[in-house]
C-alpha cells in the first residue's frame, strides 16, 4: 500500500445506519493504545520470546507511526501496521538467523492484528498430527517445561539422542505446519 | 546432525526460559526448526500477554522520537495519562481525600487528558458491590442522573462516563479489546475515556471521569 493511500485529511461524517466509512485514528496514541497490544503477539508469535518481541512491536510501531499522517482511517492504518510487521518480522530473520527461506515465507503468509487468533489450538493440532515419539519429547519440553536432562531421563535416552529427536520431531512439526495446516 | 540438533536446543531453551536466543548462521534445516520452536512456544497459555512495564517502554521511546522538539511536554502527557488509568484507585487504596483526587485529574485534564465530571452539591454513593466487578472488566451503571462505566483494570476501579459525547449513545464494552464502543456511529474510547478512534467529521471529546471510591467494598460515586 503506498503511504499516499493514507494521507487522509478530512472524512465526511456518515449519520445514517446503512453508511460505512472507515472509522479514524486522531492523533499517533490513538493508534498505539489501539494497536499496542495486538502489535506485540503478532511479533511474539513469530519469535517466541519477550525480550524480541518488545524490540520488534516497537521497530513496526515507530517505523508506521513516522511516516503515517494522521488523522486516518482505521483499517488503512492496520493494513499499513501489518505490512510493517511482515517486513520487520522477515528482516529480523534474515539478519539474525540467515534464515532466508523463512523470512521469505514470512512476507507471504496472512498475519493479523488479533489477540492469539488460533495459537493454541493450531498448536494442539499440530502435536496431535505427530507420531508418538515426536510428539512425547515435544509435549514434555513445551507443555510441560521439562529440561533436555529430565525429558531424557523420562523416555529413557541420553541427552544428545533426546537433543536429536527434539530437532527431528521439530522438523517433521515444521513440515506439518507447511503442508498440512496453512 | 548433531551440532544442528546442539543449536536448536539451545535456541529452544532460551525460548522457554523467557531469554533473548543467541544470534547464529541457521542452515534451512534449523531455521525450520525454530520456527515451529517459536510456535509451540508462543503457543503456552499466557506466553504472548505483554508486561505492562513493556508497554510503557515502548510508549515512552516512541513518544520521545516522533516529537523530540515537544518532548517534555509528551512526558507531562504521559504522566496524566498514567493518572488517568491510575491515580483514582491508587487514591481510594490509600485514603488520600477527595479534593486531591479531584486535583490530580484537573490537572490531567489541562494536559490534554480527560476533564471531571464534578458535581455541585454531590454526593458519595454506591452504585455497585466491587465483586460484581472482576479484573479485566467493565460494567455499565445507571443511577438518576448519569450513567457511567465502571473499570477494573487490573484491581484499579476507574469510571468513566457511559455516554458517548458525540451524540449520546450509551457505550458498550468491550472487554476482550479493553474499550468501550459507541453502537452508533462506530466510535471507541479506550477504559480511561480517551478517543481511541471515530468515524465523524470531527473528534468528539474523550469520555468524563466519574469521581469514585472503594468503600466497605462498595463502589462510590460523587454524584447528585
Amino acid at each position: 500500500m503506498a503511504v499516499t493511500e493514507l494521507r487522509v485529511l478530512s472524512n465526511p461524517e456518515p449519520e445514517g445506519p446503512g453508511e460505512h466509512a472507515a472509522a479514524i485514528y486522531p492523533d499517533w496514541e490513538s493508534v498505539f493504545q489501539d494497536n499496542v497490544v495486538g502489535i506485540y503477539q503478532l511479533v511474539f508469535r513469530k519469535v517466541g520470546n519477550a525480550a524480541d518481541a518488545e524490540d520488534l512491536a516497537e521497530e513496526v510501531l515507530m517505523q508506521t507511526l513516522k511516516t503515517l499522517r494522521l488523522p486516518a482511517p482505521v483499517p488503512a492504518v492496520r493494513a499499513y501496521l501489518v505490512k510493517t510487521a511482515r517486513t520487520v518480522l522477515a528482516d529480523h530473520w534474515r539478519r539474525h538467523y540467515a534464515a532466508r527461506d523463512a523470512a521469505n515465507e514470512l512476507e507471504q503468509i496472512p498475519i493479523e492484528i488479533v489477540a492469539n487468533p488460533d495459537a493454541v489450538d493450531r498448536a494442539q493440532r499440530l502435536l496431535g498430527l505427530l507420531p508418538d515419539h515426536f510428539r512425547n519429547i515435544l509435549e514434555l519440553r513445551f507443555l510441560r517445561g521439562y529440561s533436555v536432562r529430565e525429558a531424557a531421563h523420562e523416555l529413557g535416552v541420553t541427552e544428545s539422542n533426546a537433543r536429536v529427536l527434539q530437532f527431528r520431531a521439530l522438523r517433521k512439526a515444521a513440515e506439518l505446519e507447511r503442508e498440512v495446516l496453512r | 546432525m548433531k551440532d544442528s540438533a546442539d543449536r536448536v536446543a539451545r535456541f529452544v531453551d532460551e525460548l522457554l526460559h523467557g531469554r533473548r536466543p543467541n544470534r547464529f548462521e541457521a542452515t534451512q534445516e534449523e531455521a525450520e526448526a525454530m520456527a515451529a520452536a517459536v510456535t509451540l512456544s508462543a503457543a503456552r497459555v499466557g506466553a504472548d500477554v505483554p508486561d505492562k512495564a513493556a508497554l510503557d517502554r515502548i510508549h515512552q521511546r516512541i513518544a520521545e522520537a516522533l516529537d523530540e522538539s515537544s518532548a517534555v511536554d509528551r512526558r507531562l502527557s504521559r504522566r496524566a495519562w498514567l493518572r488517568t488509568a491510575g491515580a483514582a484507585a491508587a487514591a481510594v487504596v490509600v485514603g488520600v481525600g477527595l479534593d486531591e483526587v479531584v486535583r490530580s485529574r484537573q490537572e490531567s485534564g489541562a494536559a490534554g487528558g480527560t476533564p471531571t465530571l464534578l458535581p455541585d452539591n454531590g454526593t458519595w454513593r454506591p452504585v455497585a458491590a466491587v465483586t460484581q466487578i472482576p479484573a479485566g472488566h467493565a460494567m455499565p451503571v445507571s443511577t438518576a442522573s448519569l450513567d457511567a462505566v465502571i473499570v477494573n483494570d487490573g484491581g484499579r476501579i476507574t469510571v468513566v462516563s457511559g455516554v458517548c459525547t458525540h451524540l449520546g449513545c450509551k457505550l458498550q464494552p468491550d472487554d476482550a479489546n479493553r474499550k468501550l464502543n459507541c453502537p452508533c456511529h462506530q466510535t471507541a474510547f479506550s477504559w480511561s475515556g480517551k478517543v481511541l478512534y471515530y468515524r465523524l467529521k470531527a473528534a468528539p471529546a474523550n469520555l468524563p471521569q466519574i469521581p469514585s471510591r472503594v468503600n466497605n467494598g462498595q463502589v462510590e460515586l460523587y454524584i447528585v
